[in-house]
């Protein structure tokens, strides 16, 4: 391959190979064609970074224009382009500005007869099929999902907006991973204030590398200090298209199928694109108990242990007797039983994620026979616990997005500590902060208990239920009150209803 | 978007469970008897003449504050004084705020628990939400709002399903005469409820006051809550009748304790204590911010030193009181020179501002 005895290399070939130290994916493929070896022509990129088969119509291009020895570089870049059927043809103008096409994807031709360099993008290398999300699924909808590439990741979002105003810009963070991340908007319903304020925070970043989209969501995020997430991810184009219409913006990533949405509110995190697709009434019945299943996973676990510990005249008697005789031989005060049973349930939780597929069948049968059956015939635990701490939990899974979930997860257990030493009166008492907060918190300036404090009354159309469609006249207040007409405003009577 | 929070909406909320606040707690005008509700509505009647000269004042100069008017228009030593006076009685309606959510708890919740652990408690999630400002709690009693409705609407629900309500004690009317209604009308029941509006004047400012139907909307909703007040209070003497209603001491919950529901909900009184600690809770938080406000507006300090240095003041003035039966004789006490803080001083400062006409007033327009 590479010729040895003549040294008649650019000079530039030359630097770069210093500049990348003999990294063996570092390919020079010198071309030495014509008479008297007079064009001679190197092509520089990284293994692994390209496309195997452009690369092999780059290649076949060069070598023919060298062995036709034209010479002439604007000839080169004329007969490359009209050979090379994909792909960008740029010329970087300094050394940096090559190393980083090189990285890129990019191919380089350089010549010692050409007064400048020739960079063409021909990105590849390995990268994930598009699959069905694996942590938001939906029964009807789009299967399709993000993955770690951000090219097919932008396809998957342009196809479904094709419209000019969708814009995408893009940038490079990290100073070492320099990693590739596009913030998507729709101009025209995005509010200005939040691009500048997400310009901002974005320009903010210095850091060596960032390795998935929660690097930035904390970089961006307005305070560290809550455990309620204030920028949403997910893994769904159609979830990410959805919000453009609404007025986010979006931040995708490369190298993960997160992307992040903002600004976000509170009541999102309990919405599915689902409900968009399935007829309203169900939509809005599904919602209902995702808004019910927040406050069981929320407080459960706390109110029965204030109402068995305190108030034990709020339980009917029946149900207090039954309840004593289950307690009865459990050495455990309520508060330590539910920690301990929630606790367990964290660690059987955690194991299951984390450890290898083929053991999952084992961890099942441990911790639903040894932890729940067992203990409570070995008296460690109540039944009713059990019973109360599996249902938290599975409540738990019923919230669509996994940021909040795990946020009311901690929240629970301070709101049992706080129930088990002073009963429904600890509850309220953590309760009331904890709405404070909610309000008091903003995401990219936007009050995040929107539309219920600062009071929307619009919004409600799509919060606790969804009307139908045909009623969904305007984008949701303040975040897409810029342009707030959605579809024409329809009178009273529809017509082609009635024959 | 912080404008946002300027929404008058969530100091309307904040309005009328300031005004429910810790009212459906006790018995009114009992020394009216049947004639409560005649009482009440007088009562209600000088709160609403009361109130429109606050809103008066709050137009004439709608930039400041309660303590900024004083000082602008009283005079900077006079001003300031007045404004400290202000500062304690709003500092004092809390700590009795304080006492009163304390003494709820203790009997209902917390039986054995001492009583300063609970205004500790109290105190700190207070202080902490009186640490977020006065908007903060605006949008709060926005959220809040809609539990305190059902919780008062299930209630009446469950009393007339079962029927606990016997609407006979009314008659006969005006058995006794006139005189009884007025003492009972004044002062006491004119400076408590209704005559607390004099804590908007701090709060006023804060939203966008000159929003179309601002003033209307404070009009209805204290027109509101004052008929709610009263129909509460004739609800009390309706289900556990005059002479019992008198006597114990939280004649709201000894009424909703009478709910037994298919021997499934029973003792719905420790979960309507919630509802009532959400009244008490917003008027304390707001007499506390009231307070916190003045006292950094007059002293220079920063807000949040004012809290700390006001939440520990009003926990000490909390125990005056060594019992509940003392802390309820003080409030009846009391409630006589309230009237200077809800009546004389804003009648003063009212006319201070129309000779004044506007003259010093800052950017009105």
């Amino acid at each position: 391959m590479n010729v040895s005895e003549r040294p008649a290399e650019p000079a530039i070939v030359e630097r770069l190979r210093h500049r990348f130290g003999g990294s063996s994916d570092f390919i020079v493929r010198l071309i030495q064609e014509g008479p008297k070896d007079r064009c001679q022509y190197a092509v520089c990129y990284i293994d692994g970074l390209v496309d195997k088969n452009l690369l092999a119509f780059l290649l076949e291009a060069v070598v023919a224009e060298a062995r036709e020895g034209a010479g002439m570089t604007q000839d080169l870049a004329r007969s490359l382009t009209s050979r090379i059927p994909v792909g960008s043809l740029t010329a970087p103008e300094s050394e940096e500005a090559l190393v980083h096409a090189i990285l890129n994807g990019e191919a380089v031709i350089v010549g010692n007869e050409l007064t400048f360099e020739l960079s063409v993008a021909i990105p590849g290398g390995p990268s994930r099929a598009v699959e069905e999300p694996s942590s938001q699924t939906v029964v009807r909808g789009p299967k399709d999902g993000f993955t770690e590439n951000l090219a097919d990741n932008v396809s998957l979002v342009r196809r479904r907006l094709r419209t000019p105003d969708l814009r995408i810009e893009n940038r490079v963070l990290g100073r070492y991973t320099r990693t590739k991340i596009a913030v998507f908007y729709i101009e025209g319903i995005v509010q200005p204030v939040i691009l500048e304020e997400l310009g901002r925070r974005l320009d903010a970043i210095d850091i060596d590398g960032i390795l998935e989209s929660g690097y930035i969501e904390e970089f961006i995020q307005d305070t560290s200090w809550t455990p309620f997430p204030t920028i949403q991810n997910t893994e769904r184009p159609d979830t990410v298209a959805g919000h453009l219409l609404e007025g986010h913006a979006a931040i995708l990533v490369d190298g993960t199928p997160f992307a992040l949405i903002l600004p976000v509110t509170f009541f999102k995190f309990f919405l599915s694109s689902e409900d968009y697709y399935q007829r309203h009434d169900i939509a809005s019945f599904v919602r209902m108990i995702r808004f019910i299943a927040f406050f069981v996973s929320l407080l459960l676990p706390s109110l029965y242990i204030a109402v068995t510990t305190f108030q034990q005249e709020m339980i009917p008697t029946t149900m207090l007797i039954s309840l004593a005789a289950q307690r009865e031989g459990v050495p455990l005060p309520a508060l330590l039983e539910a920690l301990l049973m929630e606790l367990t349930f964290e660690v059987i939780r955690e194991a299951g994620i984390r450890m290898p597929r083929v053991i999952g069948p084992a961890i099942s049968i441990v911790g639903a026979l040894v932890l729940g059956q067992a203990a409570v015939q070995a008296g460690l635990v109540s039944g009713a616990m059990v019973i109360i701490v599996s249902f938290t939990a599975i409540a738990s899974f019923v919230i669509p997005a996994l940021g909040m979930s795990a946020a009311i997860r901690l929240m629970r257990f301070l709101l049992m500590v706080l129930a088990g030493s002073f009963g429904l009166f600890g509850v309220l008492a953590g309760m009331i902060p904890l709405l404070l907060h909610l309000v008091a918190l903003r995401s990219f300036g936007v009050p995040y208990l929107l539309p219920i404090a600062p009071l929307k009354w619009m919004n409600f159309k799509d919060l606790f239920y969804r009307l139908p469609w045909r009623t969904l006249t305007e984008r949701p207040a303040v975040i897409g009150s810029r342009n707030p007409r959605r579809q024409p405003r329809r009178g009273p009577k529809r017509e082609g209803t009635r024959k | 978007m912080d404008n946002q929070t300027k929404n008058p909406a969530g100091l309307i909320a904040c309005l009328a469970l300031y005004e429910i606040g810790s009212t459906t707690l006790f018995l009114l005008a009992a020394e009216a008897k049947q004639d409560a509700w005649i009482a009440m509505t007088i009562a209600s009647l000088v709160g609403f003449f009361l109130l429109s000269v606050y809103l008066a004042m709050h137009r004439l100069d709608p930039e400041r504050d309660l303590f900024a008017l004083c000082r602008a228009y009283l005079g900077k030593w006079i001003g300031t004084a007045i404004g400290w006076s202000f500062v304690g009685y709003f500092a004092y309606e809390s700590s009795r705020n304080l006492r009163d959510l304390v003494e709820l708890t203790s009997q209902i919740l917390l039986n054995d628990t001492p009583l300063f652990v609970i205004a500790l408690i109290t105190i700190v999630v207070v202080a902490n939400t009186a640490r977020y400002g006065a908007r903060v709690l605006f949008l709060c009693s926005l959220v809040l709002f809609p539990f305190v409705v059902v919780g008062y609407l299930l209630l009446v629900v469950m009393l007339a399903g079962q029927h606990l309500i016997h609407a006979v004690s009314l008659l006969p009317v005006l058995e006794n005469g006139w005189q009884p209604i007025f003492k009972a009308a004044f002062p006491s029941l004119v400076s408590f409820p209704f005559g607390q509006t004099i804590l908007f004047l701090v709060f006023f400012p804060l939203v966008r006051s000159r929003a179309p139907g601002f003033t209307r909307s404070v009009y209805l909703t204290y027109g509101g809550v004052s008929i709610f007040l009263i129909a509460m209070n004739e609800l009390i003497l309706f289900v556990l009748g005059q002479s019992i209603a008198e006597k114990v001491t939280f004649p709201l919950l000894e009424s909703v304790q009478l709910i037994e529901f298919s021997q499934v909900f029973e003792r719905m009184d420790i979960l309507f204590v919630f509802v009532l600690y959400l009244g008490l809770g917003v008027k304390l938080a707001a007499f506390y911010i009231g307070a916190a406000t003045g006292f950094s507006q007059l002293t220079g300090i920063g807000y949040r030193k004012g809290v700390f240095v006001l939440g520990a003041a009003i926990f000490g003035i909390s125990f005056l009181s060594p019992n509940y039966t003392h802390h309820i004789w003080m409030g009846k006490v009391v409630t006589s020179w309230f009237t200077i803080f809800q009546i004389a001083l804003p009648l003063l400062l009212f006319m201070v501002m129309k000779i004044d006409g506007g003259k010093k007033s800052s950017g009105r327009g």
